[in-house]
C-alpha cells in the first residue's frame, strides 16, 4: 500500500466525486421515503429530494400490502436459495473430483467443462426455452432456478481451490483405508468452508440479479422474480402506484444485496478477484 | 468380492463426485450450447413448431446469408474513412514502436491484424445488405463497448491508484466505488431513468435554477447512447476498480520508492512507472469488460427500447426481439452463434494475454 499522503487536490477531486457516485442511490431511497402527493409535484422537495423530508413510511407500507412485489420478492428468495445450494453442493464434489481423483475420462471432462466458461446466457438461452417449453416447465420455480446449477464457474473455483490443498493432509487419513467419500466429508469440506462461503454469496448475487433468463422463461406474472416485475412495473412508469412506491420497490429489491454488501464485502471481493483469475 | 472393490476404485468415485454437476452441465448447458447452432442452420418458428413439430426445415447457412449477405458486395476506401485513416494510422505507429522496442508477443500482432483488418476491408464493404438492422445493432454495440470500456477503464484505474493506501478515508471510498456494482439492471435503470427525466429527473432539478431546461437524455438520438454509457460506467467501475487495486498490490513497494527518490512525481509516475507495471492487469480487465459489455441488453431494453429508432438497439436485444417477438428462433440463433464467434476471438486473446503474464 501507499503511504504517501494525497496531494489535497486530488483528495477533494476524489471524495467529490464519490459523493456524486453515491447520489442516485441517496436520491431513490430518499424518494422512497416522501409522501406521493408531494413527488407528483416535485422530487426536489428538500435539497434537490436528498434529504426525505417531509417523512413518511407509507409507501413501503403499501408495497408490502399490496401488489405483486412481496411474492415476487419470495420467489427471488427462493430461486436465489436453490441455486445457491444446488451449485455449493455440485461444485464441491466436481472440484474435489477433478482436483485430487485420478479417474478415466477426466482429462477429457475437465477441459470440457471449462470450455464451457466461455459460453454467455445470451448465447444459449433461446435453446433452453424451446427445451423446457417441450417439456412444458415454465412457469416454475425449478426451472428459474436449474440452469444456473450449469455454469462451470462454481465448478473451476473449487477445484482451483482442492488443488492447493497439500497431499500431506490426505494422505495419513489414506493410510488408515480412507475412501474418497470419508475424505472429502471429514477433511476437505471443512477446509473448504471459507471458499464455499465466497462461492455461496456471489452465486447468491448473480442469481438475484440475473434478468435474462427471468424475463423469458415465466409468462405469468406470479412466477416472475422480482428483478423482472420491477422492469414490468417501470414500464408502465408513468400510470404506476406512484414515484415513491416505485422507489420504495426499488429499495425492496436491493435489500437483500445491500445486506449481503455491508455483511460480506470481503468475500464479494475474494470471489471477483479469484473468478477473474483464470 | 470384485463389486466392492470396483466401489473403492478411483475411476467409480471420480466419477460419482461429478455426476451431479454432469447432470446439470450434460442438458442445461452443453446441450443446448450444440441445439442452438442446429437451429441456426434451420428455418425455425417458434409458434409454428409448436403446433406441428414438423414445421422447421433445414436450410444449411441460409440463416447466416440472410444475415451477413447482400447483393452487390464491393469495398470502397470511402465510407467513414477520416475514422478508418485515424484508427489504421494510429495501430500501425504503435506496432511499429513495439517492434523498435522489441516487445512484440502474439496478443501484439493478432490485435493490430484484427484492427487493421476490421478499419480497413471490413468497413470499407458496401453493398445491399440482406438485414440492415443488423448491421446497425452491430454498430451500436460496438460503440457502446468502444466508450464504456476505455471510459471505465481510466476511471477506475485513476481511482485505484489514489485509493491503493490504508486508511479508514481510502476503505470506505473503495466501498462507496464499489456498491453500485451489485445492483441489479433493473434497479440501476429504474434510477438512472429518473436522474434523467425531463420534468422530474435529478439532472433537471439541478439545471432549473439556472433556468435551463434539461435535454431530453433518452429519446434524443444524440444523446440517448451517452446517457446508456454514463449509467453503464457508474454501475461497472467498481468492478475494474477492484481488479486493478490487486494488480497495485502486487508492485513491489521499493519500485515505487526508488521513482519517488529519483523525482517522478504526479502525473510522470503514474504514466511512466506505475501503469506499465501494471499493464498486463490494465490488459486483461480491458479485454474482460470488452466480452461483458458485448452482452449489454438490460439497458437498451429498459431505459430506451432500443430507440429512438434503433439508436440504441443492440446485439442481444435484436437476439431477443427476434426470437420472442418475431419467433424466428432459428435466425436468432444464427445472431447468437455469430455473437459467440465474435466474443471467442476475445476470448482466446485474453488466453494469451494471461499465458504470457505466467511466463
Amino acid at each position: 500500500m501507499n503511504q504517501r499522503a494525497l496531494p489535497r487536490w486530488v483528495f477533494i477531486v476524489v471524495t467529490a466525486a464519490a459523493v456524486l457516485w453515491l447520489i442516485p442511490v441517496v436520491w431513490m431511497l430518499s424518494l422512497s421515503l416522501q409522501p406521493n402527493e408531494l413527488l407528483s409535484r416535485t422530487t426536489a422537495n428538500t435539497f434537490l429530494g436528498l434529504v426525505p423530508v417531509p417523512f413518511t413510511l407509507d409507501n413501503f407500507r403499501a408495497i408490502l400490502s399490496i401488489g405483486d412485489t412481496p411474492r415476487w420478492f419470495m420467489n427471488s428468495m427462493l430461486v436465489a436459495g436453490t441455486s445457491t445450494l444446488l451449485v455449493l453442493a455440485t461444485s464441491t464434489l466436481a472440484g474435489y473430483a477433478f482436483a485430487r481423483i485420478r479417474f478415466t475420462g477426466r482429462s477429457i471432462v475437465y477441459p470440457l467443462v471449462l470450455a464451457g466458461l466461455m459460453v454467455p446466457e445470451q448465447v444459449v438461452f433461446i435453446p433452453l426455452y424451446v427445451m423446457f417449453a417441450d417439456w412444458n416447465a415454465h412457469n416454475s420455480l425449478p426451472t428459474l432456478a436449474l440452469p444456473r446449477v450449469a455454469l462451470p464457474i462454481g465448478v473451476f473455483l473449487m477445484t482451483q481451490f482442492f488443488k492447493d490443498i497439500p497431499d500431506s493432509l490426505e494422505e495419513a487419513a489414506r493410510l488408515e483405508g480412507c475412501g474418497h467419500a470419508r475424505i472429502f466429508w471429514s477433511i476437505m469440506l471443512p477446509l473448504a468452508t471459507p471458499m464455499m462461503m465466497t462461492l455461496a454469496i456471489i452465486t447468491f448475487l448473480y442469481s438475484w440479479n440475473d434478468y435474462l433468463w427471468p424475463l423469458v422463461s415465466p409468462q405469468r406474472t406470479d412466477f416472475f422474480t422480482i428483478t423482472v416485475g420491477l422492469a414490468k412495473i417501470q414500464g408502465n412508469f408513468a400510470q404506476s402506484q406512484g414515484l415513491g412506491q416505485l422507489m420504495a420497490s426499488g429499495v425492496q429489491a436491493s435489500l437483500p444485496v445491500i445486506i449481503l454488501f455491508l455483511m460480506f464485502q470481503k468475500y464479494i471481493l475474494r470471489g471477483i478477484a479469484l473468478s477473474t483469475d483464470k | 468380492m470384485r463389486l466392492t472393490s470396483f466401489l473403492h476404485s478411483d475411476n467409480f468415485s471420480g466419477w460419482a463426485f461429478i455426476l451431479p454437476y454432469l447432470i446439470a452441465f450434460v442438458p442445461l448447458l452443453l446441450w443446448p450450447f450444440i441445439q442452438g447452432f442446429w437451429m441456426s442452420l434451420h428455418e425455425w418458428n417458434l409458434l409454428a413448431v409448436t403446433f406441428n413439430p414438423a414445421a422447421k426445415e433445414f436450410i444449411g447457412l441460409g440463416n447466416y446469408i440472410r444475415l451477413m449477405g447482400g447483393d452487390d458486395i464491393g469495398w470502397s476506401l470511402q465510407p467513414m474513412w477520416p475514422f478508418r485513416l485515424v484508427v489504421s494510422l494510429l495501430v500501425v505507429a504503435l506496432y511499429v514502436r513495439s517492434v523498435r522496442r522489441r516487445a512484440v508477443g502474439y496478443s501484439h500482432h493478432i490485435m493490430a491484424g484484427l484492427t487493421l483488418f476490421t478499419t480497413v476491408i471490413l468497413l470499407g464493404l458496401t453493398g445491399d445488405w440482406y438485414d440492415t438492422r443488423f448491421w446497425i445493432v452491430v454498430r451500436n454495440t460496438l460503440v457502446f463497448v468502444a466508450w464504456v470500456v476505455p471510459v471505465t477503464t481510466i476511471i477506475a484505474l485513476l481511482l485505484a491508484i489514489a485509493l491503493n493506501r490504508e486508511g479508514r478515508w481510502a476503505a470506505t471510498l473503495r466501498s462507496v466505488f464499489f456498491f453500485s456494482q451489485i445492483l441489479s439492471v433493473t434497479v440501476v435503470t429504474l434510477i438512472w431513468q429518473l436522474v434523467y427525466g425531463v420534468r422530474n429527473g435529478f439532472i433537471a432539478n439541478v439545471l432549473a435554477p439556472f433556468g435551463i431546461d434539461s435535454p431530453n437524455w433518452l429519446t434524443d438520438d444524440q444523446l440517448a447512447m451517452g446517457a446508456i454509457v454514463a449509467a453503464t460506467v457508474w454501475w461497472s467501475v467498481g468492478f475494474a476498480l477492484i481488479l486493478f487495486l490487486a494488480g497495485l498490490q502486487q508492485i513491489p513497494g521499493e519500485r515505487l520508492e526508488a521513482a519517488t527518490l529519483d523525482g517522478a512525481e504526479g502525473w510522470r509516475k503514474i504514466v511512466h512507472i506505475i501503469v506499465p507495471s501494471i499493464i498486463r492487469t490494465v490488459q486483461f480487465v480491458m479485454i474482460m469488460q470488452i466480452v461483458l459489455h458485448f452482452q449489454v441488453f438490460g439497458q437498451s431494453q429498459l431505459m430506451t427500447q432500443g430507440g429512438p429508432g434503433d439508436a440504441t438497439n443492440v446485439w442481444v436485444r435484436y437476439i431477443y426481439q427476434t426470437a420472442f417477438r418475431d419467433s424466428e428462433v432459428g435466425y436468432a440463433s444464427a445472431m447468437a452463434t455469430v455473437l459467440f464467434a465474435f466474443m471467442m476471438i476475445f476470448s482466446v486473446i485474453q488466453f494469451w494475454v494471461t499465458k504470457r503474464q505466467e511466463s
